[in-house]
Protein backbone atom coordinates (compact mmCIF):
# COMPACT_ATOMS: atom_id res chain seq x y z
CA UNK A 1 0.00 0.00 0.00
CA UNK A 2 1.20 3.53 -0.79
CA UNK A 3 0.65 6.62 1.65
CA UNK A 4 0.86 9.90 0.15
CA UNK A 5 1.94 12.41 3.07
CA UNK A 6 1.30 16.16 3.30
CA UNK A 7 4.56 17.84 4.11
CA UNK A 8 3.87 19.38 7.17
CA UNK A 9 3.71 15.68 8.51
CA UNK A 10 7.00 14.52 7.07
CA UNK A 11 9.76 15.90 9.52
CA UNK A 12 10.42 13.19 11.68
CA UNK A 13 8.71 10.46 9.69
CA UNK A 14 11.04 8.48 7.53
CA UNK A 15 13.69 8.86 10.59
CA UNK A 16 10.52 7.13 12.83
CA UNK A 17 10.08 4.29 10.11
CA UNK A 18 13.48 3.82 9.71
CA UNK A 19 14.34 3.35 13.41
CA UNK A 20 11.51 0.72 13.84
CA UNK A 21 9.51 0.39 10.60
CA UNK A 22 6.25 -0.02 11.83
CA UNK A 23 3.38 2.49 10.07
CA UNK A 24 -0.52 2.83 10.98
CA UNK A 25 -2.97 4.04 8.50
CA UNK A 26 -6.51 5.24 9.19
CA UNK A 27 -8.87 6.24 6.62
CA UNK A 28 -12.63 7.35 7.04
CA UNK A 29 -15.45 7.89 4.57
CA UNK A 30 -17.66 10.84 5.35
CA UNK A 31 -20.50 11.24 6.39
CA UNK A 32 -20.83 7.06 7.27
CA UNK A 33 -17.91 7.23 8.84
CA UNK A 34 -16.99 3.90 7.60
CA UNK A 35 -13.14 3.74 8.69
CA UNK A 36 -10.34 1.21 8.59
CA UNK A 37 -6.96 0.92 10.11
CA UNK A 38 -3.87 -0.80 8.21
CA UNK A 39 -0.99 -1.35 10.31
CA UNK A 40 2.29 -3.25 8.57
CA UNK A 41 5.97 -2.73 7.66
CA UNK A 42 7.83 0.24 6.20
CA UNK A 43 9.06 -0.87 3.04
CA UNK A 44 10.32 2.24 1.16
CA UNK A 45 9.60 6.02 0.75
CA UNK A 46 10.29 8.43 -2.26
CA UNK A 47 8.90 12.16 -3.36
CA UNK A 48 5.52 11.67 -4.95
CA UNK A 49 5.33 11.87 -8.86
CA UNK A 50 2.87 13.07 -11.17
CA UNK A 51 0.42 10.32 -11.04
CA UNK A 52 0.04 10.33 -7.00
CA UNK A 53 -0.53 14.10 -7.42
CA UNK A 54 -3.68 13.07 -10.03
CA UNK A 55 -5.25 10.46 -6.85
CA UNK A 56 -4.99 12.99 -4.17
CA UNK A 57 -6.65 15.11 -7.15
CA UNK A 58 -9.46 12.38 -7.66
CA UNK A 59 -9.88 11.78 -3.35
CA UNK A 60 -9.96 15.76 -3.45
CA UNK A 61 -13.09 15.68 -5.49
CA UNK A 62 -14.78 12.76 -3.37
CA UNK A 63 -14.12 14.15 0.02
CA UNK A 64 -16.02 17.65 -1.37
CA UNK A 65 -18.68 16.06 -2.75
CA UNK A 66 -19.52 13.96 0.71
CA UNK A 67 -18.47 16.63 3.00
CA UNK A 68 -20.64 19.18 0.91
CA UNK A 69 -24.01 17.28 2.61
CA UNK A 70 -22.80 18.29 6.13
CA UNK A 71 -21.20 21.90 5.29
CA UNK A 72 -23.98 23.27 2.45
CA UNK A 73 -22.52 26.34 2.54
CA UNK A 74 -18.80 26.15 3.16
CA UNK A 75 -17.10 28.00 -0.50
CA UNK A 76 -15.76 24.87 -2.60
CA UNK A 77 -11.59 26.56 -2.25
CA UNK A 78 -12.25 25.71 1.58
CA UNK A 79 -13.62 22.74 0.99
CA UNK A 80 -10.43 21.39 -1.34
CA UNK A 81 -7.92 22.82 0.87
CA UNK A 82 -8.59 20.40 3.70
CA UNK A 83 -6.89 17.39 1.06
CA UNK A 84 -3.58 18.83 0.69
CA UNK A 85 -1.44 18.51 -1.60
CA UNK A 86 1.04 15.40 -0.91
CA UNK A 87 5.30 15.31 -1.00
CA UNK A 88 5.76 12.11 -0.08
CA UNK A 89 5.22 8.44 -0.94
CA UNK A 90 5.11 5.74 1.72
CA UNK A 91 4.72 2.22 0.65
CA UNK A 92 4.30 -0.30 3.34
CA UNK A 93 3.74 -4.10 3.69
CA UNK A 94 -0.27 -4.35 5.37
CA UNK A 95 0.13 -6.71 8.06
CA UNK A 96 -3.81 -6.17 10.40
CA UNK A 97 -6.54 -4.62 9.11
CA UNK A 98 -8.76 -3.49 11.54
CA UNK A 99 -12.18 -2.01 11.73
CA UNK A 100 -12.95 1.27 13.29
CA UNK A 101 -15.85 2.40 12.07
CA UNK A 102 -17.90 3.76 15.53
CA UNK A 103 -19.91 1.13 17.31
CA UNK A 104 -19.58 -1.85 18.89
CA UNK A 105 -16.81 -3.71 16.52
CA UNK A 106 -14.74 -1.27 16.07
CA UNK A 107 -11.25 -2.44 17.18
CA UNK A 108 -12.43 -5.89 15.61
CA UNK A 109 -9.09 -7.52 13.62
CA UNK A 110 -10.69 -7.96 10.07
CA UNK A 111 -7.15 -9.24 8.50
CA UNK A 112 -5.88 -11.47 9.50
CA UNK A 113 -9.32 -13.38 10.62
CA UNK A 114 -9.82 -13.65 14.07
CA UNK A 115 -10.54 -17.26 14.66
CA UNK A 116 -13.63 -17.72 17.14
CA UNK A 117 -12.12 -19.29 20.27
CA UNK B 1 7.55 18.06 32.94
CA UNK B 2 7.63 20.30 29.77
CA UNK B 3 4.31 22.17 29.52
CA UNK B 4 2.64 24.08 27.12
CA UNK B 5 -0.38 26.66 26.96
CA UNK B 6 -3.45 26.15 24.59
CA UNK B 7 -4.03 29.27 22.57
CA UNK B 8 -7.20 31.31 23.18
CA UNK B 9 -7.68 30.84 19.39
CA UNK B 10 -7.39 27.07 19.24
CA UNK B 11 -10.69 27.14 21.59
CA UNK B 12 -13.31 27.71 18.63
CA UNK B 13 -11.02 25.03 16.26
CA UNK B 14 -12.15 22.63 19.36
CA UNK B 15 -15.81 23.10 19.62
CA UNK B 16 -16.20 23.32 15.95
CA UNK B 17 -17.06 19.69 15.28
CA UNK B 18 -14.92 18.89 12.95
CA UNK B 19 -12.92 15.20 13.69
CA UNK B 20 -9.55 14.84 15.21
CA UNK B 21 -7.23 12.64 14.46
CA UNK B 22 -5.26 10.97 17.69
CA UNK B 23 -1.94 9.02 17.45
CA UNK B 24 -0.60 6.94 20.24
CA UNK B 25 2.20 4.28 20.54
CA UNK B 26 1.83 1.01 22.49
CA UNK B 27 5.16 0.36 24.47
CA UNK B 28 6.40 -2.38 22.36
CA UNK B 29 6.26 0.56 19.59
CA UNK B 30 3.83 -0.09 17.28
CA UNK B 31 1.08 3.27 16.17
CA UNK B 32 -2.08 3.69 16.11
CA UNK B 33 -3.89 6.24 14.60
CA UNK B 34 -7.52 6.76 15.61
CA UNK B 35 -10.80 9.19 14.59
CA UNK B 36 -12.23 11.09 17.66
CA UNK B 37 -15.26 12.93 17.93
CA UNK B 38 -14.59 15.43 20.41
CA UNK B 39 -11.35 17.32 21.91
CA UNK B 40 -12.22 19.07 25.39
CA UNK B 41 -10.76 22.64 26.56
CA UNK B 42 -10.11 22.14 30.50
CA UNK B 43 -8.07 24.71 31.09
CA UNK B 44 -5.34 26.72 28.89
CA UNK B 45 -2.66 23.16 29.91
CA UNK B 46 -5.07 20.63 29.97
CA UNK B 47 -7.45 19.00 27.45
CA UNK B 48 -9.46 16.22 27.85
CA UNK B 49 -9.99 13.48 24.90
CA UNK B 50 -13.77 11.38 24.81
CA UNK B 51 -13.15 7.46 25.41
CA UNK B 52 -15.92 5.93 23.99
CA UNK B 53 -15.18 2.73 22.63
CA UNK B 54 -11.22 2.91 20.72
CA UNK B 55 -10.04 0.10 23.66
CA UNK B 56 -6.36 -0.04 21.53
CA UNK B 57 -5.70 3.66 22.06
CA UNK B 58 -7.13 3.37 25.74
CA UNK B 59 -4.80 0.60 26.29
CA UNK B 60 -1.49 2.15 25.31
CA UNK B 61 -2.07 5.44 26.72
CA UNK B 62 -1.93 3.57 29.87
CA UNK B 63 1.22 1.61 28.87
CA UNK B 64 2.77 4.82 27.12
CA UNK B 65 0.66 7.72 28.37
CA UNK B 66 2.30 9.85 25.05
CA UNK B 67 -0.40 10.52 22.09
CA UNK B 68 -0.63 13.53 19.63
CA UNK B 69 -3.74 15.13 18.33
CA UNK B 70 -4.20 16.83 15.18
CA UNK B 71 -7.27 18.99 15.66
CA UNK B 72 -8.50 21.11 12.16
CA UNK B 73 -9.53 24.81 11.49
CA UNK B 74 -11.39 23.98 7.78
CA UNK B 75 -12.09 27.74 7.66
CA UNK B 76 -8.64 29.15 8.24
CA UNK B 77 -6.80 26.32 6.57
CA UNK B 78 -5.05 25.45 9.82
CA UNK B 79 -4.21 22.27 11.78
CA UNK B 80 -2.86 22.22 14.71
CA UNK B 81 -1.06 19.26 16.24
CA UNK B 82 -0.86 19.05 20.52
CA UNK B 83 1.65 16.42 22.09
CA UNK B 84 -0.28 15.15 25.26
CA UNK B 85 0.30 13.15 28.32
CA UNK B 86 -2.18 11.24 29.66
CA UNK B 87 -2.93 11.72 33.41
CA UNK B 88 -6.18 10.46 34.72
CA UNK B 89 -9.56 9.42 33.44
CA UNK B 90 -12.89 11.08 34.89
CA UNK B 91 -16.08 9.25 34.82
CA UNK B 92 -18.50 11.86 36.69
CA UNK B 93 -17.71 15.64 37.61
CA UNK B 94 -18.01 18.88 35.58
CA UNK B 95 -15.89 18.06 32.44
CA UNK B 96 -17.52 14.60 32.09
CA UNK B 97 -20.85 16.15 32.01
CA UNK B 98 -19.97 18.88 29.46
CA UNK B 99 -18.40 16.48 27.10
CA UNK B 100 -21.29 14.27 27.37
CA UNK B 101 -23.52 16.61 26.48
CA UNK B 102 -21.71 18.01 23.55
CA UNK B 103 -20.58 14.33 22.34
CA UNK B 104 -24.89 13.82 22.14
CA UNK B 105 -24.63 17.07 20.02
CA UNK B 106 -22.11 16.32 17.70
CA UNK B 107 -23.78 12.08 17.45
CA UNK B 108 -27.21 13.65 16.88
CA UNK B 109 -25.69 16.06 14.41
CA UNK B 110 -24.07 13.23 12.47
CA UNK B 111 -26.24 10.80 12.32
CA UNK B 112 -24.66 8.52 15.13
CA UNK B 113 -27.08 9.34 17.73
CA UNK B 114 -27.31 6.00 20.44
CA UNK B 115 -23.74 4.90 18.94
CA UNK B 116 -21.23 7.77 20.61
CA UNK B 117 -21.40 7.00 23.73
CA UNK B 118 -18.91 8.60 26.69
CA UNK B 119 -17.74 6.20 29.00
CA UNK B 120 -15.03 8.41 30.41
CA UNK B 121 -13.29 12.04 30.21
CA UNK B 122 -9.78 11.04 29.76
CA UNK B 123 -7.67 14.36 31.20
CA UNK B 124 -4.59 14.98 29.24
CA UNK B 125 -1.59 17.72 30.02
CA UNK B 126 -0.80 19.80 27.26
CA UNK B 127 2.87 19.28 26.31
CA UNK B 128 3.59 21.35 23.08
CA UNK B 129 1.33 23.20 20.54
CA UNK B 130 2.25 23.54 16.97
CA UNK B 131 0.07 25.09 14.10
CA UNK B 132 0.50 24.84 10.21
CA UNK B 133 -1.31 27.02 7.74
CA UNK B 134 -2.48 25.18 4.47
CA UNK B 135 -3.52 26.05 1.15
CA UNK B 136 -3.84 28.94 -1.22
CA UNK B 137 -5.01 32.12 0.43
CA UNK B 138 -8.51 33.33 0.45
CA UNK B 139 -9.65 34.16 -3.19
CA UNK B 140 -9.17 37.98 -3.53
CA UNK B 141 -7.08 38.28 0.04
Amino acid sequence: MTALVVGHFTSDLVNSLEDNGEFALTIEEFPSHETYQFKGRYLSHRPVQAPDLEVVDRIRARFVQAVRQIYVDAPDYILNAYIQPAVLAVEFEVREIFLQTPGPGAGSRLVPRVEPS
Amino acid sequence: MKSATLPDEIRPVLENGIPAVMVTCSAEGIPNVTVISQVYYVDEHHAALSFQFFSKTIQNVRENPYAYVCVSDLVNRREWILQLIFQRSETEGPTFDAMDMQIEAIASATGMSGIFKLRGADIYRVLSVEDFTYGNPMPGA
